[in-house]
């Protein structure tokens, strides 16, 4: 055993990280690296986050007043549409997968990358020309169909730059695709020994899911995009009903993927959830086996609903039967995992860290979220709320209440991994609180506004509408501080934070073993795993960990 | 973990296989020349896409190795397939019951 | 899960190891894992197009009828077998690499390529013809032919035709000014047997007709019909030929390893995934091929119904 002082020499002697290894441009533009891809994707997607929500605070600057006079019709309709699909495609599908599953998911299951690291980069570049194409769109004209780009509008009457967003979306779908093949392939052949599928975090589970729809979903999206392109081009094809086309097959295509998209979308943020629930509960998480099994319900049952998005297209009512039936039998799997946090918090030891605040907010949200789905789902209320507000609302409690949140959860809670450094915990937990006003300040309303009768996409309203506008436009600045705030208080622990304390919450996680942030082969050597997951304490080895810290040896079975 | 035994069926394994499939190509060319629909509407489809789908399990077991694939592989392919299965099913739960009373 | 170990210390890397990696077992594996999960994706994506066609097929038969029987089920057929010996030739590359036999290696994989290029020519010959016929699903875009110019159809002519080719006939090229999507009389006449025969959807009583229960049958109706046929057509197999394109490209680059001497028993898997790939491609032409060359084709040969 080395005397004290060598080993407080050795203590302070500036660690090779994946971060520090090598500063040249080069070396992260192409990089194999899946911590680097990571991080470039969160910048990337941090910056379309932005202008998603400049799009988004001109929506509700324009809807404070009932007359359109901030912007005209035809500039509104593009307004929405870019909102939609900049926060759908350039940031709400990609970013945790993109950025916190590709991150920890080689860490956690004790692998040195993904199975294919050049595939993993060629996703982000894949993302990168997409989004390029998006804004190209964007900036010569923009797009106004809406983000669902419905036809006979988008393939024959819209005179925007349908095709140039199509294309960039059909991009966009292949980073998509490589990234769910990557992570698919990863889980079943790169698991380091010991640990076997149900010793995996949830976190693992919920991505192994997601990947499952991007796989078997994206796809169907993409050739429906690529079909209404040629068809814009050619100005013929199967949509167009004045030769016996059928709009209405568009929307099948189209919502065979966009339903199990929200699965995407929502798998992800469920799969944070779990960790941080448990985290920070102190307690092992309830029904483990529960829980990794409805994540896969949820991939697979999501395939059979898409209906529900047309229950009054003119699609058979039959079909509409079976179709609102499914919907109510998919909301259960999610019920599960919502019974199984509550009973996770039971009788646990709770701390009120940033990270759990946004837990505890996306359980909150999400049930909101998940229940105003449940209403839409039956089709007789479906008549009286499809294309309301009340659908915008809905929509909005799971993406932002849910998707989001978990998404700021998991930056927060990872951030002493990917960066090694400590956030301000005061400035976090006012701006999670601030998120959590703005947002139910904002949407709330709305649920109101939609059952009332307040159409959605419209850029002028009756006047009996205006209260709750108005309210929902507040709530949206609040909200936008709150958002902005963690960009500052994490950039500034970037360059100016303390370094944070090694395995801070002592979690057993293979992801908080390894060094922080990790070395670019992200251990030192192959753990070997004993322990089941979410273990606490002396069953996962750490106390022995608490010994062998400084030596930064790992328990090697 | 992976004994790859594909050459169990060697060479004359794979012309086996090739002649298979050119017989299958000739029969479903020739057949669909017979009218079939006294039988029942949409025989002539159905033999045709029989024909299809022993031509393709030819091809997926013996040319792409699924025969000695692990039980992951198996999944893989059964998914594919199961997927598409769910769309066509589904899609055609609208369309074919449209027309019945009312709606 | 086997039990990979990882010593950094003493890591001999095989030939084609890649890092992450701890044996090329784990490597082979991931990497036909990928391949099928890729597979599956690629599914999924002509799915969409087989749904559509479901769809519009099962709408108006006898217009896709119609339209199946202006292709030419012979060269179709000679394709499906181009690519069926393509698939031969790769399959038996896919053997020889793995018994790391160099140039039986790199003749399979020129054969594969060649054959595939044939595939190719044949379908460029079916289009042109297409082009010729005014069958291009798009107004402006077949031949121009101006009046007075239209002469005897000079196509390709074999040895040993079918019923349905002979039956399908001498075709007159008629007039195309404005080179506009062109139906035929004939196309009229299938329409009119399936109206005898009784056995027309009840979309198609609608959507041939402008009024059904007097049988006025409507041609520019009919003709928006087949031309979907058509639009279906060029998109499955041009997005079929596109994946044929890439196949090639990656046998070339397959080529280039072979050449020198990449693989061998304990390093082929790029040889076998490729393999994959290339018989996916095969596999949606033995579908594309019966559902739109071969549908009517029972109505030319003197069949009705029943």
């Amino acid at each position: 055993m080395e005397n004290s002082d060598a080993m407080q020499i050795a203590k302070e002697a500036p660690e090779v990280n994946y971060l520090n290894t090598d500063w040249s441009i080069k070396s992260w533009l192409l990089t194999k690296d899946h911590k680097r891809i990571a991080i470039m994707y969160l910048i990337s997607i941090s910056f379309f986050f932005l202008i998603g929500g400049l799009y988004a605070a001109t929506i509700r600057l324009e809807l404070l007043t009932p007359a359109s006079d901030l912007l005209e019709s035809g500039t509104y309709n593009k307004v929405f549409t870019q909102h939609g699909i900049i926060m759908v495609f350039l940031f709400l599908i990609p970013s945790i997968p993109a950025v916190l599953g590709n991150f920890l998911i080689p860490l956690m299951i004790g692998a040195k990358d993904l199975a294919f690291p050049r595939i993993n980069l060629l996703s982000l570049y894949i993302y990168w020309v997409a989004s390029l194409f998006v804004i190209f769109a964007l900036l010569t004209g923009g797009v106004d169909t809406g983000w669902t780009f419905y036809a006979p509008y988008s393939t024959t009457f819209s005179n925007s730059y349908v095709m140039a967003v199509g294309l960039g979306i059909f991009i966009n779908g292949f980073s998509g695709i490589l990234t769910g093949l990557n992570f698919i392939v990863t889980i079943h052949t790169m698991r380091a020994p010991g640990m076997t599928w149900f010793r995996m975090p949830l976190f693992v589970w919920a991505h192994y899911a997601t990947s499952l729809v991007m796989i078997l979903g994206t796809p169907v999206v993409a050739i429906t995009v690529l079909l209404v392109a040629i068809e814009r081009f050619t100005q013929t094809g199967i949509f167009d009903p004045a030769i016996g086309g059928d709009p209405i097959l568009f929307q099948h295509l189209f919502w065979f993927y966009s339903h199990p998209a929200v699965y995407i979308m929502i798998l992800p943020g469920m799969g944070i959830i779990s960790e941080l629930i448990s985290a920070f509960s102190r307690k092992k998480i309830f029904g483990y086996e529960f829980i990794a099994f409805s994540s896969l319900a949820i991939a697979v049952f999501g395939f059979l609903v898409w209906g529900h998005h047309m229950f009054v297209s003119g699609q058979s009512i039959y079909a509409g039967l079976v179709f609102s039936f499914l919907t109510m039998v998919v909301a259960i799997p999610s019920a599960i995992k919502v019974f199984n946090w509550t009973a996770t918090l039971y009788q646990g030891s709770i701390s009120y860290d940033t990270p759990m605040l946004y837990g505890l907010g996306f359980i909150g949200l999400f049930l909101i979220g998940g229940l105003t789905g449940l209403f839409l789902g039956s089709v007789g209320l479906t008549v009286h709320l499809t294309e309301t507000y009340f659908i915008v609302a809905h929509f909005h409690y799971v993406m932002v209440g849910g998707q989001l949140v978990a998404f700021l959860g998991g930056i927060h809670y990872w951030w002493a991994v990917m960066t090694g450094k400590k956030y301000s915990e005061f400035w976090g937990k006012i701006s999670a609180m601030l998120v959590f006003i703005g947002f139910n300040l904002t949407f709330f309303p709305q649920f109101i506004l939609g059952y009332q009768g307040m159409p959605r996409r419209y850029a002028a309203y009756p006047e009996e509408f205006q209260v709750l506008n108005i309210f929902s436009t507040l709530g949206a600045s609040v909200l936008a501080i709150g958002l902005i705030m963690p960009v500052f208080y994490l950039l500034h622990s970037l360059f100016w934070g303390e370094k944070a304390k090694h395995n801070q919450w002592q979690l057993s996680g293979l992801e908080w073993r390894t060094q922080q942030p990790p070395p670019t082969f992200n251990f030192d050597e192959t753990p070997v795993v004993t322990w089941e997951a979410y273990a606490f304490g002396e069953e996962a080895d750490l106390e022995i960990e608490e010994a062998e810290k400084e030596q930064k040896v790992l328990p090697t079975g | 973990m992976s004994e790859h035994e594909e050459e169990h069926i060697g060479i004359p394994g794979y012309i086996g296989v090739f002649l298979v499939l050119v017989v299958g190509t000739i029969g479903t060319y020739y057949v669909s020349l017979i009218d079939l629909e006294g039988f029942f509407a949409g025989a002539n489809t159905l033999v045709a896409l029989l024909i299809a789908f022993i031509k393709m399990s030819f091809v997926v077991l013996f040319f792409m190795h699924v025969r000695w694939g692990s039980k992951l592989i198996w999944l893989a392919v059964a998914s594919g397939f199961a997927w598409l299965l769910i769309l066509f099913a589904f899609t055609m739960s609208d369309y074919l019951t449209r027309s019945v009373t009312g709606r | 899960m086997a039990n990979h170990e990882d010593k950094h210390d003493d890591h001999y890397h095989q030939p084609g190891l890649q890092h992450q990696f701890d044996d090329m077992s784990q490597q082979m594996d991931s990497g036909t894992l990928g391949m099928w999960v890729f597979l599956a994706q690629e599914i999924m994506f002509f799915g969409g197009l087989f749904t559509a066609y479901l769809v519009m097929r099962t709408r108006y038969p006898m217009a896709f009828a119609a339209g199946s029987n202006h292709l030419d089920a012979f060269l179709g057929g000679l394709n499906t077998l181009v690519l069926i010996v393509s698939s031969l030739t790769m399959a038996l590359t896919v053997y020889f690499a793995q018994k790391g036999n160099r140039n039986m290696q790199i003749i399979l994989i020129v054969l594969t390529m060649i054959f595939g290029t044939m595939f190719l020519g044949i379908k460029g010959v079916e289009y042109t013809s297409k082009y010729e016929h005014g069958t291009v699903p798009v107004d402006g875009w077949n031949k121009v032919i101006k009046e007075g110019q239209h002469k005897e159809e000079t196509s390709l002519r074999l040895p040993f035709e079918t019923i349905a080719h002979a039956a399908g006939g001498a075709e007159h090229i008629h007039a195309n000014p404005r080179g506009d999507f062109r139906i035929e009389d004939k196309d009229i006449e299938l329409i009119k047997i399936a109206e005898k025969g009784g056995f027309l959807t009840k979309s198609e009583k609608i959507g041939y007709y402008s009024d059904y229960s007097k049988r006025e049958i409507s041609r520019e109706k009919i003709k928006g019909k087949i031309r979907i046929f058509f639009w279906l057509y060029f998109v499955m197999t041009g997005l079929h030929g596109l994946h044929m394109i890439v196949g090639l490209g990656i046998m070339l680059w397959l080529l280039y390893k072979a050449w020198q001497s990449t693989y061998s028993a304990e390093y082929y898997s790029p040889v076998e995934v490729a393999g994959l790939y290339w018989h996916f491609v095969d596999i949606v032409w033995i579908f594309l091929f019966p559902l739109l060359y071969l549908l009517g084709r029972h109505f030319l040969a003197g069949g009705g119904h029943g």
